[in-house]
């Protein structure tokens, strides 16, 4: 990896933030979360994303799992599925990724406020919810209750461990686990859909809006089953997974019908998108 | 009211070629092996200029999305850049362009700085072709706005209307170089009975085609199986969008230095959509295929209130496939 490459000039768009690897975390046998230190302060709000390029290699969006408040050190949480991914899984601490961003628009936090949130997580679709969690641990007071709800296919796939038993400690916060199948390794908590968890009376539905991100199947299903709840189309919002390339609207790639999912999302209350059958695919 | 106003072709040509002389650069259609494409100007071919012909081969947009382009490095702008001959319905395309590439948040500089420092002289449709299609969409085939200057050419006269703050400037200085007077009503009146001929011409040959918001409804109506038919032919070159005036996707290509390229894409190839985990909402042929329709006639109009497909036809001229875009609307209905 270049350290020393040459300074780049002309379209500020796609000119990169440089980020120095810091740590490596491993979250699971396929999830890494990379620690790095812009070489300016970072700012962006929970659910924004960010464009993370390999020198050389190529570039994808990723929602930061860190907390917003933190600018000087951002965590990105990428799951091996591809080329790219394959190689961001093999850096090591003092490379040099670039950066772009925060686009997008994220989650509307004080939207939430008063109220009693429930968050349906599945997959590495925790990263993003890290952040949003991070973000209400800090505005708790302003909030009734969250709940967390988390899905994985094992137990060892679960991701973040150590951050279940710091919510459940918080007042106001609980989690619960749901692994598709054992796999052996030590779980005392539920087998099987993450939706399942939902069967249980959790939030007070006067009062709460929902929040899900994952697998698009996961998403789906989920949001079937809090409308069924009873969670209206504007209470539930989703944070969609599209091809989000140049990140600011132009390249066409993340089009959702007349939405651009890079600029216009990639959070999105159901009743906004729900028009569009295509929107799980 | 634009000011127009007219001079001899010879002096027009001589007018060119002291532009040309002076390190102008100028484009402008020009017949080569029967295919009407824009040239770069030179003494040279000055003399062989086609004007108010229909559509030039290549689309307007060629000149501000080139089909590669570094965008992290300085990019080779000429100072100013002149494109003549450019048809309305183009033009008009420029506004869904401008609209994305110009937004509120995000500009793109090197897609501004080539429209800043570009003077568009649009000219009239006087003849037609059998793919122009522009009055079904509320279109005119003359510029009335969004180019410089409007120019038709009448037997062995030039006549320029200014159309903007931009051309009216650029008719301010070619007047100091060469002589212009008035244009008159009298030849105004002409030009526009010309213009208004092939208006009708184009009106008659696409009658009973949908408008763009009846295409909408009826793109959205069709069924799976109606794209599946109509796209069995397509064989994913992506020609009709590469030629389109309005298609500008393009791919992000990472090269070392954190360098970008920036490369004309489009929907209609494989894998547009994909992401990392393999999901492809446009896997299908046939989902890619009706994809295009639905963005020129639904999504894109419904985000940006413009026209996306402003009836050129050329997508139509360069399918491999001959598939012809208006056919497949007229058996929607």
């Amino acid at each position: 990896m270049k350290k020393n490459s040459k300074v780049i000039s002309g379209n500020g768009l796609y000119k990169v933030i440089r980020a120095t690897v810091d740590e490596v975390i491993d979250e699971s046998p396929l999830i890494k979360t990379f620690v790095m230190t812009p070489e300016v302060p970072f700012k962006f709000n929970t659910g924004e994303f960010i464009e993370l390029t390999l020198d050389g290699y190529g570039e994808a969006p990723f929602t930061p799992s860190s907390s917003p408040f933190v600018t000087e050190r951002l965590e990105v949480t990428v799951m091996k599925t591809g080329y790219l991914t394959e190689k961001f899984h093999n850096l090591k601490p003092g490379e040099v990724l670039g950066l772009r961003g925060p686009f997008g628009r994220g989650y509307p936090v004080e939207k939430f406020f008063g109220k009693e949130v429930l968050i349906v997580g599945g997959g590495c679709g925790l990263a993003p919810i890290r952040s949003l969690l991070f973000t209400l641990i800090e505005l708790k007071d302003k909030l009734k209750k969250v709940v967390l709800l988390y899905g994985s296919k094992t137990p060892t796939d679960c991701i973040y461990k150590p951050l279940f038993a710091r919510l459940n400690k918080l007042e106001k916060f609980e989690t619960h686990r749901s692994a598709d199948r054992p796999d052996g390794s030590d779980w005392d908590e539920s087998i099987g859909l993450v939706t399942k968890l939902l069967d249980k009376p959790l939030v007070n539905l006067k009062d709460a809006i929902a929040v899900v991100c994952g697998p698009p199947i996961m998403m789906k299903f989920a949001t079937l089953k809090l409308i069924e709840m009873g969670f209206g189309d504007d209470e539930i919002y989703l944070s969609m997974e599209k091809n989000m390339s140049c990140g600011l609207g132009k390249c066409g790639h993340c089009m959702m019908g007349e939405f651009f999912v890079c600029k216009d999302g990639p959070v999105f209350t159901y009743a906004e998108i729900k028009h569009n059958p295509e929107i799980w695919k | 009211m634009n000011r127009s106003i007219k001079t001899g072709k010879e002096e027009w040509n001589r007018l060119l070629n002291l532009l040309v002389v002076a390190g102008e650069q100028i484009f402008a259609p020009v017949r080569k092996n029967g295919s009407l494409d824009y040239d770069l100007i030179d003494a040279d071919n000055i003399a062989e200029l086609v004007y108010n012909e229909a559509k030039p081969a290549s689309p307007l947009k060629i000149f501000f999305l080139p089909v590669r382009l570094n965008v992290t490095s300085v990019n080779g702008m000429p100072e100013r850049r002149i494109i003549i001959g450019a048809p309305a319905c183009d033009i008009e395309g420029l506004k869904l362009l401008d609209a994305i590439y110009i937004d509120e948040k995000f500009t793109d500089e090197t897609y501004q700085s080539r429209r800043e420092k570009t003077i568009i002289i649009g000219a009239a449709c006087h003849k037609t072709t059998e793919s122009c299609h522009c009055t079904v969409y509320g279109l005119n085939p003359w510029p009335a706005s969004g180019c410089d200057i409007s120019l038709s050419a009448i037997d062995d006269q030039v006549v320029l209307t200014a159309t903007s703050a931009k051309g009216e400037s650029f008719l301010g200085e070619i007047e100091k170089q060469v002589s212009f007077t008035d244009a008159g009503e009298q030849v105004l009146g002409y030009i526009d009975k010309l213009r208004k001929a092939s208006g009708s011409e184009i009106s008659k040959i696409n009658k009973g085609l949908p408008g763009t918001e009846e295409t909408g409804r009826l793109t959205e109506a069709a069924d799976a199986n109606f794209w599946k038919k109509h796209s069995s032919k397509c064989v994913t070159c992506g020609a009709c969008s590469a030629i389109c005036p309005t298609c500008s996707c393009f791919l992000l290509i990472d090269k070392p230095g954190f360098e970008k390229i920036k490369q004309m894409d489009t929907c209609q190839y494989p894998a547009f959509e994909r992401v990392a985990g393999g999901e492809d909402p446009l896997k299908e042929l046939s989902v890619r295929f009706s994809n295009r329709y639905k963005c020129k006639y639904v999504w894109k109009p419904q985000r940006f209130m413009v026209l996306a497909c402003t009836g050129c036809g050329r997508c139509t001229d360069a399918c491999i496939a001959g598939i012809n875009k208006n056919q497949v609307i007229r058996e929607m209905v």
